[in-house]
């Protein structure tokens, strides 16, 4: 049942994320001035960028160093052969779910509070999946094979095995990074030719003219973009569902203490989302303060968002809570005797930073004041990033160190070769981020257009929308 | 391609504009609009997108080609795994979905850009780049001997422009 804000009343009652409006903002030109504003480069967008092509230069000559010396220098001891690659490769693609769930799901569901947030969470999607997908390449070792698991017609008459969920993997992340690609430059068109349109340079106007494709803002043109959009939302819904739950089909599939279990889909899921919503934060609450968007990404949007973080991080704490359970009910020793290690043994202290920062630290959400302080939500995010790594740890790590049998219990040490590349990934994404932020409208001009009501003649008729 | 063209800034004087050049019949109308509104499209009464059939083309292809590679490639390269039959159905079901959800979307894009008319490379007449900022516009292409009456119907619902395009 929706519920109405006083203007007046900015704290109370809850507001319905779908009432979401924006009266600060009143005509279609201060969106296109202030929203364009912010391609302006600034010093310490430069300063940013450096330090994360600092961080990628880290990355990249770790990754260079393991080519030399061979896939020993990370950290593995067997039989722990998935380590931080691995657990980096999920985190990325767990962030990367956000962005496509604010764009496509909530649009279907018709959730007002996406409008001036899908556009970045839309970029840091792609971004996301493109960081990840570089990992299970690092991880082969040879990283110059990897099209070895692309189905092709190839001289050596072999065919990857259709029944393995690591070629599934193949297909789910190339779908998802195909269509979250779409679905941003789809949505970009239109506001590409708002850019094209104020450019001067002629040179940046030939450029942006083709990136736009013509675009000419024509009714027949709008029809035919609101349909596919809807198509698009439609396709991408399942999609983000599907994505990680195959990417937990790599684990649930093995007979691991651990990781077989039918439980992983709707739990990986969820805490994709849920990282993926912290990430949202991370880099969506500073800027809105630096570029002046307070305005545009108001408490109001915080606050819908916040619920999602706190839904769904009840939902990834009961899964939690329902491995331990199962291990106790199930009674099968080994299983028992392997979530006592991950919790009490030999990585206690993953396990509770997992527990702390992703179910009991977002439990504050129940409080609207914390909803609506972003100095808090960035905070809660940067530890839910934390959270959601090392949940990926606890799964990865624990289970392969102490599988079924004792003769094969061991540990594992991450090497600086794999901190290197950890860090590598996170230059990596900032700096194809913070690029895009100086190149190409981070929120949806069009779209938070069709908020403002429209200029009037008379009054009385064709009220806003 | 010639006719008159006229740049609003109201909404509703667009859409009475739209009205009054329908109900006369002068010549073909094409509207532009910085963002997608209902009001005018129930003015200009379209039918509606074909790219549906796109999407359902694409979509249809996709699952058949997913789960053929996925049989094909097993049967043409057999693996025993774990004395399962080569080719079964539900792991292939990921290879369906997958490229279903490619293909459909990848056709559904097509087909926007195909009925939509774009790519384009250059603009054609009737556009003013006030369109994607904040100004409505119709653009009616008609014979000479219309434009004076475009003209007039255009002024009288108040567009702050009106000029001629050929």
């Amino acid at each position: 049942m929706a519920t109405l804000a006083h203007p007046d009343d900015l704290r109370r009652p809850n507001i319905a994320s779908a009432d979401i409006q924006l009266p600060a903002v009143t005509s279609y030109e201060q969106v296109d001035n202030e929203i364009l504003a912010v391609l302006k480069p600034t010093k310490a967008w430069f300063a940013s960028l450096m330090l994360a092509i600092a961080c990628l230069g880290l990355g990249a000559f770790s990754w260079i160093y393991q080519i030399h010396q061979g896939l020993g220098v990370a950290g593995y001891n067997p039989p722990v052969m998935w380590g931080v690659y691995i657990i980096t490769f999920v985190f990325w693609v767990g962030i990367g779910h956000a962005g496509t769930l604010i764009s496509a799901i909530l649009y279907l569901f018709r959730a007002g509070f996406r409008t001036t947030i899908y556009r970045a969470a839309e970029a840091m999607t792609v971004f996301a999946v493109m960081t990840a997908g570089l990992f299970p390449i690092i991880h082969i070792g040879r990283p110059w094979k990897f099209f070895w698991l692309i189905p092709y017609p190839n001289w050596r008459l072999i065919w990857p095995n259709f029944k393995s969920p690591l070629v599934w993997d193949v297909f789910a992340i190339t779908t998802y990074l195909t269509i979250s690609t779409t679905f941003l430059f789809v949505g970009l068109i239109p506001d590409i030719a708002v850019l094209r349109d104020r450019e001067t340079n002629p040179i940046r106007r030939k450029i942006l003219g083709f990136l736009s494709f013509g675009w000419r803002n024509t009714e027949r043109e709008w029809r035919h973009f609101a349909r596919a959009y809807l198509f698009l939302a439609a396709f991408s819904t399942p999609l983000v569902l599907s994505v990680h739950s195959v990417v937990s089909f790599d684990f649930a599939m093995g007979i691991v203490p651990g990781w077989h279990t039918t439980i992983f889909p709707p739990y990986f899921v969820a805490g994709a989302i849920f990282s993926g919503f912290a990430m949202v934060w991370t880099i969506i609450i500073p800027m809105r303060r630096w570029f002046g968007l307070r305005h545009y990404v108001t408490l109001n949007h915080l606050d819908a968002s916040a619920k999602m973080v706190l839904f769904t991080s009840l939902v990834v704490g009961l899964a939690y809570m329902i491995e331990f359970f199962i291990a106790w009910y199930g009674g099968v020793k080994y299983e028992q005797d392997y979530f006592w290690n991950r919790v009490f043994g030999q990585w206690w202290w993953a396990a509770w930073i997992m527990l702390t920062c992703n179910m009991i630290l977002p439990l504050s959400l129940f409080s609207q004041k914390l909803r609506r302080n972003p100095t808090w939500l960035w905070i809660l995010s940067i530890f839910i990033n934390i959270g959601m790594w090392f949940e990926r740890f606890v799964i990865v790590v624990p289970s392969l160190s102490h599988d079924v049998e004792p003769w094969q219990w061991s540990s594992y040490m991450p090497t600086w070769v794999d901190y290197g590349l950890l860090i590598g990934s996170f230059g990596w994404f900032f700096m194809w981020f913070l690029l895009f932020v100086k190149q190409l409208p981070v929120m949806a001009l069009a779209e938070i257009k069709e908020i403002i009501p429209p200029r009037m003649k008379h009054t009385h008729s064709h009220g806003g929308h | 391609m010639r006719g008159m063209m006229g740049v609003f800034s109201e909404l509703d004087s667009t859409v009475e504009a739209i009205e009054e050049l329908k109900q006369r019949k002068v010549g073909d109308l094409t509207v532009f609009s910085p963002t997608p509104r209902h009001e005018l499209e129930h003015a200009v009464h379209p039918p509606m997108s074909g790219v549906r059939k796109f999407t359902l083309i694409g979509a249809l292809s996709g699952v058949c080609f997913g789960f053929w590679i996925a049989i094909w490639g097993s049967n043409y390269w057999p693996l025993v795994v774990g004395g399962k039959a080569i080719s079964t159905w539900l792991p292939y079901v990921v290879f369906g979905f997958e490229v279903m959800v490619m293909v459909g979307a990848l056709s559904t894009v097509f087909g926007m850009f195909y009925l939509a008319g774009i790519p384009r490379l250059t603009m054609t007449v009737g556009y003013d780049p006030r369109f994607s900022r904040g100004s409505y516009g119709i653009f009616c292409e008609c014979a000479p001997e219309q434009l004076v009456e475009a003209e007039s119907i255009l002024r009288r619902h108040g567009a702050v422009e009106v000029r001629g395009e050929k």
